[in-house]
């Protein structure tokens, strides 16, 4: 046992990240039916921006703001100024017109900020929850903690708005037939506008975590969007506690692959393989695109 | 699209938008198309090396490669409205299998070429079969997660390069180059060789079409109770769509091997398989030259962007504007627009008759 | 009035004449070829080099250090009047790319010799075309296996695996460590290499060297570290490239690992940014092996380097090991050409010439330089140590150590034959 808590503990901190950006797709395939390549690209542009304004000695919180609203300009500039103009289109289209948005987005990252090893300290990285059995030490840092805590409220947030609110419910209307919410009288543009600035602000934030969790690299960064997708297939691109709940038990898995002798040099495709395994043993709900 | 573009999906009749005069017009019609389409190709393979230098001969055979693989991503997308979002990955397996085949058992190219194309075939017909429950986004996220599957393995294992095992791998000297057809040893003789793999995997994609099975998937897309009411096996229709564009991948890995001499395993991301999907969509899905449109995009204009010495992250931000404009202003992809100026290029030349039904 | 203007112009004239010769002077402070100042216009040389600059790293550093070297150079009377045409290409970090770029290298503008070379892809790609076309291509930097393994190809670094030996060498030196674990990417030809080198050291010398393989695009840099921790090692040797090393050590960190174990690092740690970007809990207890004497330097190749940049290499070069690696590299090819008839250079004999080379010095190397005819080369396997302090690096003293890797064997013969030590 005590040879697992590490890597349990190690996995948490990622399984919140993946559990968060799972949260983010989600909330955004359902209030417009894309599934947003870009989600990572445009988390990782706001980490840049957070870590060179840190490090130009601005005061944390506004560093942190300015970072989520890099996220969400970016993603509401996408959502008003080309994702209309593909509304009629299938959704696999729309969600490969993303994947150009996220190139642009990930080019003009790296090539303005140039390769280079960097680092985003959060002040949350200071402190730590300590674990310890037996002679086994493994410490939760406070920000994967608050990605945990993040992950569960906003999951609760977002599952309100969309059920509870008069917003909510336009965008599920939107998701579900564009032209007939429309002709209803929902505010297509207003309604829009609402869920592509609530996704780049989950982008922002997941971008900020997993910057500090994982690696301030853009390109990675912007394919980590890709395991996260692993947990919105869990959660069946509607469930947002089963997003959740995947997402974490991804993280964990991921880790204790690890000890797993002959698995531990494959243990980065265990989100893939949870992924398939759910599809192919809960085949209900089947064909909802 | 209608069935009157599907029927043969080729260069448009002569001025004529609805039905033409009468069947044996028809098949003659469709006949010249699909002569016209593999003259087309071997014509290229015949004039590029004596344009091209060396750089670029082999740029194009790597791109005339992943026409193949286009052509199957095509075939999915097009007749079936299926997306694939691991074909790139069946590239690499079929590779795999083909470099296995050259370096280990030092079987002749075309029989580790089949060999590569078959066990895609077998690889892509597994795919296929949550198809048959999945539609649109999900069978594309499902997919996805085979690329990323995939990505691992061959991190890990990477390719044959001519050592003993298992996988295959050299440790101690060289890595072996994959050992190419006889009658094929220089870049330009491989590039015309290609050409000739191109034009035979296209043919076979066209005769598909006309045939029973294109029928069939053209009932599938309409609507599975429709098909089913006319009497047509879905389960085998579809896993042989898949089948077939695995096929397509096999082969173009392994030709891709024999062209770079060697494949890499830090080269087959989940990301390469959307890419590639991605610029099939907008090469065009509905015409054979999308397929070649899509390989010119993957490898060509990068190569093109390279040669100028244009920053890569910058190439990477010209694409991705490339991408949503083709994606936003063209649902038929380059080829479809392309055709449709060519269409309305004979309209002026030869106004439409009287007699034909709009 | 006169007279005051007659001494202004003379104070005048006598400044241009002071600034002219001090800028001759300064120019010929600088040594690059012959040193005659006359802009060479003769046939041009064609020399290329293969740069992995878009990817994961940018590795144009050197690429661009010797175009300025071939630039002062051509400045200075070229290669006995004729000049050096240096065509430096992208890979892109992709292997398919590699071998397009390099077959336009080799076989459109037919180069005479590749010089400045780093590439972690291109090696693997193209070590078989290099050897059929008989083109020798003296690399700035090598990483993997197949760059130290070719006939044709030779690094003028010392390798991840060399000094990932010296690294774990000064730890068993400075820490008395018996037991390290060794963390290396899981790239095949390096994975399955560059620390095998630490650990056949050891089997000679008491140490226990355990290798941890690990997936470069792996999100879960903890959890590795808490597997290496769980082996209980004394030290633990970073073999990883610096994008990779940065949030290990942040990980490590984390986990409070550096309380009690040693971290050691092969070269790719050392870097301008490396010291500020994992902070001030490595002072002290991080220790780097380098491939080259440090970018600090004194020695007057050294300064050579960084003069030769300023005049004729752009402000945004960076100036580091990659830099110092393509300098030499330029310089060696230069050196080695200025000995041919300038009529009779074309690639045969600039191969040869090159194979000749056996006594090449520069204090940014620690030893001698020599290609040699061997199967395969990895002529520096020397480097000093540092360690990080605050935003820049201490260097530990002792200069440079020699790799004890049983690997070597075979260099080491062929430097015996070659009359060498």
């Amino acid at each position: 046992m005590e040879d697992y808590l590490p890597f349990v503990i190690s996995g948490l901190g990622l399984g919140a990240v993946y559990a968060l950006s799972g949260v983010g797709l989600v909330v955004l395939y359902r209030s417009s039916g894309v599934l947003n390549f870009a989600f990572g690209a445009i988390g990782a542009i706001g980490a840049y921006v957070g870590w060179s304004l840190l490090g130009a000695d601005w005061p944390q919180g506004l560093a942190w703001c300015a970072a989520i609203v890099t996220s969400m300009l970016l993603s509401l500039a996408y959502g008003r100024l080309l994702a209309p103009r593909l509304s009629h289109r299938d959704p696999t289209i729309r969600s490969i017109a993303t994947l150009g948005f996220a190139l642009v987005v990930v080019g003009f990252t790296e090539w303005y900020w140039g390769e280079q090893p960097r680092r985003l300290v959060l002040p949350t990285d200071a402190g730590a929850i300590e674990f310890v059995l037996g002679e086994v030490e493994v410490r939760l840092t406070h920000t994967r903690a608050l990605g945990l805590a993040l992950a569960v409220i906003m999951m609760g947030g977002v599952g309100l708005l969309l059920s509870k609110t008069r917003v909510g419910l336009k965008m599920r209307a939107l998701a579900d037939d564009r032209d007939l919410s429309a002709l209803l009288g929902i505010r297509v543009l207003g309604v829009d506008t609402v869920a592509w600035v609530l996704s780049g602000a989950f982008a922002g934030v997941c971008g900020l975590l997993l910057a500090n969790i994982v690696r301030l690299q853009a390109t990675l960064l912007t394919f980590l969007v890709i395991p996260a997708f692993a947990a919105a297939i869990i959660g069946r691109l509607h469930s947002l506690p089963a997003t959740v709940a995947g997402g974490i038990a991804i993280g964990v898995l991921e880790a204790l692959a690890i000890t797993v002798p002959g698995f531990a040099a494959f243990r980065t495709a265990t989100p893939f393989l949870i992924a398939l395994a759910m599809i192919v043993f809960y085949r209900t709900g089947t064909r909802p695109a | 699209m209608s069935a009157s573009s599907t029927l043969g999906g080729v260069l448009p009749l002569a001025g004529a938008p609805g039905s033409p005069a009468s069947l044996a017009q028809a098949t003659r019609r469709a006949r010249l198309s699909l002569a016209l389409m593999v003259a087309s190709v071997l014509l290229i393979g015949l004039a590029v090396p004596w344009l091209a230098n060396a750089y670029w001969i082999k740029t194009l055979t790597s791109s005339l490669a992943l026409s193949i693989a286009a052509a199957g991503v095509a075939l999915l997308y097009g007749q079936l409205g299926l997306v694939s979002l691991c074909q790139y990955a069946l590239l690499g397996a079929g590779g795999w299998i083909a470099l296995r085949a050259g370096h280990g058992l030092g079987w002749p190219f075309e029989l580790s070429v089949l060999a590569g194309g078959l066990l895609s075939c077998a690889v892509g017909m597994l795919a296929g079969l949550p198809a048959l429950r999945l539609k649109g986004l999900y069978l594309a996220l499902v997919t996805m997660m085979m690329a990323g599957g995939f990505q691992v393995v061959i991190n890990v294992t990477g390719f044959p390069d001519g050592g003993a095992g298992w996988l295959g791998r050299v440790f101690g000297s060289e890595r072996l180059m994959m050992p190419r057809p006889a009658l094929a040893l220089s870049d330009a003789a491989y590039f015309r060789y290609v050409a000739v793999w191109l034009a035979a995997v296209l043919a076979l994609i066209e005769l598909h079409r006309r045939t029973r099975a294109g029928r069939s998937w053209a009932l599938i897309r309409r609507g599975e109770a429709a098909a089913v009411a006319a009497g047509v096996n879905i389960l085998r229709y579809q896993t042989w769509a898949f089948g077939l564009a695995g096929f397509c991948a096999g082969v173009a890995g392994a030709l891709l091997a024999g062209g770079v001499g060697q494949l890499d395993g830090r080269a087959f991301t989940a990301g390469d398989s959307v890419m590639l999907f991605a610029l099939t969509v907008v090469g065009g899905v509905y015409h054979w030259a999308g397929a070649l449109i899509a390989g010119l995009l993957l490898r060509a204009v990068p190569a093109l962007l390279t040669d100028f010495g244009v920053n890569g992250y910058l190439a990477m931000i010209f694409f991705g504007v490339a991408l949503l404009h083709a994606l936003i202003t063209a649902p038929s992809g380059i080829a479809g627009q392309l055709a449709g100026t060519v269409d309305a290029v004979r309209q002026r030349i030869r106004p439409p008759r009287k007699d034909a039904t709009p | 009035m006169k007279r005051t203007k007659k001494i202004a112009l003379s104070a005048v004239v006598g400044a241009m004449g002071l600034a002219g010769f001090g800028g001759a002077w300064a120019q010929s402070g600088l040594d690059c070829g012959l040193n005659n100042g006359k802009p060479a216009a003769g046939e041009p040389i064609p020399i290329g080099a293969v740069v992995g600059k878009t990817g994961p790293d940018d590795f144009s550093a050197s690429g661009q250090a010797a175009a300025a070297y071939f630039k002062c150079v051509n400045a200075n009377g070229g290669i006995n009047g004729r000049p050096v045409d240096y065509i430096v290409v992208d890979d892109q970090w992709n292997p398919e790319t590699a071998a397009q770029v390099a077959s336009k290298l080799v076989k459109d503008r037919k180069v005479v010799a590749l010089a400045g070379s780093t590439s972690f892809v291109e090696c693997g790609a193209n070590a078989k075309m290099y050897a059929d076309e008989g083109v020798m291509v003296i690399a700035g930097t090598g990483v993997p296996r197949e760059c130290f393994n070719a006939r044709n190809y030779v690094p003028v670094n010392a390798g991840p695996r060399v000094s990932a030996t010296i690294a774990a060498m000064y730890a068993a030196q400075k820490y008395k460590s018996k037991k390290m674990v060794c963390i290396i990417p899981n790239i095949p030809s390096l994975g399955n290499w560059a620390c095998e080198g630490p650990k056949e050291w050891g089997k000679k010398n008491g140490v226990e060297v355990e290798t941890i393989a690990i997936d470069p695009g792996s999100a879960d840099a903890t959890s590795t570290m808490l597997q290496a921790a769980a082996k209980k090692p004394d030290t633990i040797i970073m073999n990883v490239p610096k994008g990779i090393l940065v949030p290990m050590l942040a990980a490590a960190e984390q986990q409070n690992l550096g309380k009690k174990i040693h971290f050691v690092s092969s070269a790719p740690a050392y870097n301008a940014e490396v010291p500020k970007a994992i902070g001030p809990y490595w002072k002290g207890n991080f220790d780097v092996n380098l491939e080259f004497n440090p970018v600090e330097s004194a020695g007057p190749d050294n300064k050579n380097w960084q003069a030769v940049m300023d005049r004729y290499g752009a402000k945004s070069d960076p100036r580091d090991t990659f830099s110092q690696a393509g300098y030499v590299a330029a310089r060696l090819v230069t050196q080695a050409l200025l000995k041919m008839d300038p009529k009779k250079i074309d690639r045969a004999s600039v191969t040869d010439a090159l194979r000749k080379v056996t006594d090449f010095r520069s204090d940014i190397l620690c030893k001698p330089f020599y290609v040699g005819n061997g199967n395969r080369h990895n002529a520096n396997n020397s480097g000093p140590v540092a360690s990080p302090d605050g935003n820049g690096w201490r260097f530990a003293p002792g200069g440079c150590l020699t790799a004890d890797d049983p690997e070597l064997v075979d260099i080491r013969a062929d430097e015996v034959k070659m009359g060498l030590k």
